[in-house]
C-alpha cells in the first residue's frame, strides 16, 4: 500500500465511533495533562510570578543585548544541532547494519548502549575525560569534548529508535525493488527512509532537546567557555536569585525549543505512515564486507558509547578488594533499595502516564508536542518552583518521585506514539467489527502490537529514573540516599579511596541498570516465521 | 460490590473485584484477627506523632548515627534531615520559601552568608548557653558558630617535583609565564569555597588590585569549574585533570591521608598559603525565622557544639572545632593552620558579594 494513500485513508475513517475524537482524546490525556499543569506549569508560572512578570519582560530588550548571554544562546543552538547531524551520520549507518545482520552479542550491544543515561554526570564525565582529557586525547577546554559526551549520552536513543523502525519496513517491498533493479542504496531513499522518517525525526528531536537544554554535561565538560544557556539559568536561580532574568532567560529559551517541539510534532503527524509489514529476518553476515560493516558498527559504537564507561569500570577493578568492601557496607545496602523500589515507583507511573498520553495524542496536536514539556522546561526552575508553590509537600517523597516520573515518561510517550502512528486502522476496526469492546481491541490487538515499542520505551524511562537527572535540585533526605546520592557525596570529598568508591559504585548501578533492562526489554526470541 | 460491574468486559479487573468482594464478606471474627495488625499500624502513628524537628543543612552534612539517634531520645524529637544543596543554594530556597519555612533550624550558614541571611530575615537568633559561651571563631549575631576551616590552595605535590618548580611564593607570581595554566578555581556564583577565594583575594590586595589580578589570571589560563567536586576530581592534576593548583581546603590533605588506599606518612598534597588566597570560612546554626519546635530546636544547637559532635565534625565535615578545649583529631595533624588569613567584613560581604561576582564573571569569563 502506498503510504500516501494510508494516510488519506486513516484521515477518512472516523476513529471513535460515537463520539469526537479530539474530545475523547482530552478525556483519555486528562491524567498525564493535569500531572504536567501541577508539576511543571504552575510551578514556573510561579516563579515567574515571584520574579515579577513586568520585569521579566522589560529584562527581554537588556538579554538580547547582551553579547555574552546572545553567544551563550547561541553556542547552545549550535552544539545541539551539531550534536543531531553527528547522530544521525554515525547512528543511522550503524543502526541499519544493527537491523539487518545477526550476531553474538547483538541484543546485549542494544542494552548496553542505553548505560549512558544511568550514571550520574560527573562519573561520565570522569569517563569520557579519562579517554578525551589531559592523559587522552586531550580535547579539554575544547567545544570537541562538550560534542563528544553529548554523542556519548545521545547516540542511544538514534539508534534504537532506528534500529526498531528498521526491523518493520516491509520485506517484500524492499524485493521488489531491488528485483527491478533498483541499487540497495535506492532502495534504502526510497522505501527505507520513507518508512523510518517519523521515528528518527522524533529521536533526533529528543537528542536536540535533551543537547539544548543539557545542563550537568555541559558544566562539567563544556567548561565555562562552553557552558550553555541553562547552566546560566541554574546560576541565576540558584545562586544569584534574580528571579526576573532567569525568567526572561528561561521563557526564552522555552519559545525556541518550544517551537522545535511544535514543528517536529507537525512534521511527525504527516509523515506517519500506517503500514505495517514483515520486516526482513535478521540474518548472519556473509562474506568480507558484512562482517566489515558489522564490525566497523560495533568499533563505531565502542569509541563512542562504552570506551568511556569501561574506563570506569576498569578503574573499579583495579581499585582492589579495599574498594569493593564499600558494597558490603550498610549505606550501600541502603541506597540499592531505595534505588530499586524509588526507580521501580516511578517507572510504573511514568509507564502509566506515557500510555494515556500517547492514546491521547494520537488525535490532538497539541497533546503530541506537549510531551517534549518535561524536557523544554529548565529543571532548576521547576525545582524552585515547587519549593514555593507547595512548601508543605517539600522534603515529601511522593513528590520527588512524581518529579522523577515527569522527568521520564515522556519516553514512553514518544516511543509508543511513533508506534502506535504506525498501526493501520483497518486492524482495530477489524477486531471492532467482529464484537470486540473498544477496551478489549486495545488489550488484544493494539496493546500486543505496539509491546516493543513500549518495552523499549520503559527501558528508557528505567535509565532516566535509575539515573536520577535532576536529583541535586531537589530537597533530599539522608534516609533517601540513592545509588546516585552516595556517588555524589564520595565525590565530595578528597581522597583516592573516596573516588575508588564512587567507581565501584558507579560500577554497580551500570549493573543494575544492565539487569533492569533485559528484564524490561528482554532480547526477542528468533522469529519462526524466518 | 454491586453486580452491576460489567466484569467481563474488563477480565484484567478480575482479581481487584474478587478482593473486593471477599473483604465485604469478611465476618467479624475475622476482623477481630485483623486487630493486633491494626494495634500495630496504630502505633506506628503514634511514633509518627513524636514532634517533627526539621533541620535544613547543605550537602556535605554527615554526623554519626549513633550522635543523632541519641539526640532524638533524649530531646524527644524525630529529626528529619534535610539537605538543600550547596549552602548559597540552601540560603536561597530559605529566602523563597519565607512565608512557609521548610525547617525549624538550619545549620551551614556562614560568614560569607551570614550577614545576607540575617538582611533577608530568614534566621531567628538564639540566645541559648551555646550563643554565650567563647568560641574558637566568631559568627555575627544570630549564628551559632559551629567549625571552622580554612579555604585555600592546594597543591599536587609530586607534580612540582617532577617538573621542578619552585612553589610560588605569592599570588603576583601566579602570573608570570612559567606559572600558566597551573592553577584551577571555582565559580564563585556557583561554588562556596569558590565565593570565599574571591572574597580572599578582595580582602587581601585591595578591591581594584584584586579585579586586576584576576584580569591578568585569565591572561594566564586560570581555569574555571562549577563547584569544588569538579575542580578536584575532573581538573586537578592529582587525580588525573591539567592543573597541579586548586582551590580547596587546609583540612584536604589531612582527608587525604585519611582516605589513602596505601598507609601514608605525608600527604600526596599540601596547602599553599599565600597572602590575598586564604578565607577562613565558619560555619553556624540558627533558628529558622517562623519554624517550629523552638525548644528542641534550641536543643539541637547545644547538641552540635557538644563534645561528641565536635570531635566527630573534624573527619565527616573536615572542619576545625568552634568549641574551645576540643581535643583536635589525630587525622587532623596533616592539616596545617595558615599565619594569617584575610576576610572581609561580613557587612562588606554582604553589601558586595553580587557585586563582585559580576565583575569576577567579565573580568574572567566574558
Amino acid at each position: 500500500m502506498d503510504p500516501r494513500g494510508a494516510e488519506v485513508a486513516l484521515r477518512l475513517t472516523p476513529r471513535a465511533p460515537g463520539g469526537s475524537p479530539a474530545v475523547a482524546a482530552w478525556a483519555v490525556g486528562l491524567l498525564p495533562v493535569a500531572f504536567m499543569a501541577v508539576l511543571l506549569v504552575a510551578p514556573l508560572l510561579r516563579l515567574l510570578a515571584e520574579g515579577g512578570s513586568l520585569a521579566v519582560l522589560s529584562t527581554w530588550g537588556d538579554l538580547w543585548q547582551d553579547d555574552y548571554l546572545r553567544w551563550r544562546l547561541l553556542w547552545s543552538f549550535l552544539q545541539a544541532a551539531i550534536t543531531c547531524v553527528l547522530a544521525l551520520a554515525v547512528g543511522l549507518p550503524v543502526a541499519w547494519v544493527l537491523a539487518r545482520f545477526d550476531f553474538t552479542g547483538r541484543a546485549l550491544v542494544l542494552r548496553l548502549l542505553m548505560l549512558p543515561f544511568v550514571v550520574p554526570t560527573l562519573v561520565a564525565a570522569l569517563g569520557v575525560l579519562a579517554l578525551a582529557g589531559p592523559r587522552g586525547l586531550d580535547l579539554q577546554g575544547t567545544p570537541w569534548l562538550l560534542l563528544y559526551g553529548n554523542l556519548f549520552f545521545n547516540l542511544c536513543l538514534v539508534v534504537r529508535a532506528a534500529v526498531e523502525a528498521l526491523a518493520h519496513v516491509s520485506a517484500t517491498r524492499i524485493a521488489a525493488a531491488r528485483s527491478l533493479g533498483a541499487t540497495p542504496w535506492r532502495a534504502f531513499w526510497r522505501i527505507e527512509w520513507p518508512a523510518i522518517a517519523p521515528a528518527l525525526m522524533s529521536a533526533l528531536c529528543l537528542v536536540f532537546l535533551y543537547c539544548f537544554a543539557g545542563f550537568g554535561l555541559a558544566l562539567v565538560l563544556g567548561g565555562q567557555r562552553y557552558a550553555t544557556v541553562e547552566v546560566e539559568i541554574y546560576t541565576l536561580v540558584a545562586y544569584e536569585l534574580k528571579l526576573a532574568e532567569a525568567g526572561a532567560l528561561a521563557v526564552g529559551v522555552l519559545l525556541m525549543t518550544g517551537t522545535v517541539a511544535v514543528i517536529h510534532a507537525l512534521i511527525e503527524r504527516r509523515l506517519a505512515a500506517p503500514a505495517r509489514a514483515q520486516g526482513r529476518p535478521l540474518q548472519r553476515p556473509v562474506g568480507m564486507a558484512q562482517w566489515g560493516a558489522v564490525m566497523v558498527a560495533l568499533a563505531l559504537l565502542g569509541t563512542i558509547c562504552v570506551a568511556p564507561l569501561a574506563a570506569i569500570v576498569w578503574r573499579a577493578l583495579s581499585a582492589g578488594p579495599a574498594a569493593w568492601a564499600v558494597l558490603l557496607e550498610a549505606d550501600t545496602v541502603a541506597a540499592l533499595w531505595n534505588t530499586l523500589r524509588f526507580s521501580t515507583a516511578a517507572l510504573l507511573l511514568a509507564t502509566l502516564l506515557g500510555l494515556l498520553h500517547a492514546l491521547a495524542a494520537r488525535h490532538s496536536m497539541v497533546l503530541r508536542a506537549a510531551a517534549f514539556l518535561p524536557f523544554v522546561v529548565s529543571p532548576v526552575m521547576v525545582a524552585f518552583g515547587l519549593l514555593l508553590l507547595y512548601p508543605q509537600w517539600t522534603a515529601s517523597l511522593p513528590l520527588l518521585l512524581a518529579a522523577y516520573a515527569l522527568l521520564a515518561f515522556p519516553f514512553v510517550a514518544k516511543s509508543l506514539a511513533a508506534a502506535l502512528d504506525n498501526l493501520p486502522a483497518a486492524w482495530a476496526q477489524a477486531a471492532r467489527t467482529l464484537g470486540a469492546s473498544p477496551w478489549r481491541v486495545f488489550w488484544r490487538v493494539t496493546l500486543p502490537l505496539v509491546a516493543p515499542a513500549l518495552r523499549r520505551g520503559m527501558a528508557f524511562a528505567a535509565a532516566t529514573a535509575v539515573g536520577e537527572f535532576a536529583v541535586t535540585l531537589f530537597l533530599s533526605r539522608p534516609e533517601w540516599t540513592t545509588l546516585s546520592t552516595l556517588i555524589y557525596q564520595r565525590l565530595g570529598r578528597p581522597g583516592a579511596a573516596n573516588l575508588d568508591a564512587a567507581m565501584v559504585l558507579a560500577t554497580l548501578l551500570m549493573a543494575l541498570a544492565l539487569l533492569a533492562f533485559v528484564a524490561i526489554d528482554p532480547p526477542e526470541r528468533p522469529s519462526r516465521h524466518a | 460490590m454491586s453486580g452491576s460491574v460489567p466484569i467481563d468486559r474488563f477480565p484484567f479487573m478480575r482479581p481487584c473485584v474478587g478482593a473486593l468482594n471477599g473483604m465485604a464478606a469478611m465476618n467479624r471474627q475475622q476482623l477481630l484477627r485483623l486487630a493486633p495488625a491494626l494495634l500495630a499500624l496504630a502505633s506506628n502513628w503514634a511514633i509518627a506523632q513524636t514532634p517533627e524537628l526539621r533541620l535544613v543543612t547543605h550537602a556535605s552534612f554527615e554526623l554519626p548515627k549513633e550522635l543523632l539517634a541519641d539526640f532524638e531520645s533524649k530531646a524527644g524529637v524525630k529529626l528529619s534531615v534535610i539537605k538543600a544543596g550547596d549552602a548559597g543554594e540552601m540560603l536561597n530556597k530559605l529566602i523563597l520559601t519565607r512565608a512557609q519555612p521548610i525547617g525549624d533550624v538550619v545549620f551551614g550558614l556562614d560568614n560569607s552568608l551570614a550577614a545576607k541571611a540575617q538582611a533577608a530575615g530568614v534566621i531567628e537568633a538564639y540566645s541559648g548557653a551555646a550563643a554565650k559561651r567563647p568560641a574558637a571563631a566568631s559568627l555575627p549575631n544570630g549564628l551559632v558558630p559551629i567549625d571552622y576551616g580554612y579555604v585555600t590552595l592546594n597543591y599536587d605535590r609530586a607534580w612540582f617535583a617532577k617538573n621542578k618548580l619552585p612553589l610560588p611564593a605569592t599570588l603576583e607570581q601566579l602570573t608570570q609565564p612559567r606559572y600558566a595554566k597551573l592553577l584551577v578555581v571555582e565559580h564563585p556564583a556557583t561554588s562556596s569555597p569558590g565565593f570565599a577565594f574571591l572574597a580572599a583575594t578582595v580582602a587581601g590586595l585591595g578591591d581594584k588590585a584584586a579585579f586586576d589580578w584576576w584580569a591578568r589570571m585569565r591572561a594566564n589560563g586560570v581555569g574555571v569549574a562549577k563547584g569544588w567536586s569538579e575542580a578536584y576530581y575532573t581538573e586537578f592534576s592529582q587525580n588525573g585533570g591539567k592543573y597541579p593548583i586548586v582551590v580547596s581546603y587546609a583540612s584536604s590533605p589531612a582527608a587525604e591521608v585519611f582516605y589513602s588506599k596505601v598507609k601514608l606518612t605525608e600527604p600526596p598534597t599540601g596547602s599553599l598559603f599565600l597572602k590575598g588566597g586564604v578565607f577562613r570560612q565558619v560555619e553556624g546554626a540558627a533558628l529558622i525565622k517562623g519554624g517550629g519546635q523552638r525548644e528542641a530546636a534550641g536543643r539541637f544547637i547545644e547538641f552540635l557544639r557538644s563534645g561528641p559532635v565536635q570531635q566527630a565534625l573534624q573527619t565527616t565535615f573536615w572542619m576545625l572545632p568552634a568549641e574551645p578545649g576540643t581535643p583536635r583529631d589525630a587525622a587532623m595533624r596533616h592539616a596545617t593552620d595558615p599565619a594569617r588569613y584575610d576576610n572581609p567584613t561580613p557587612q562588606s560581604m554582604a553589601a558586595n558579594a553580587s557585586d563582585w561576582v559580576s565583575r569576577w564573571t567579565r573580568v574572567v569569563l566574558k
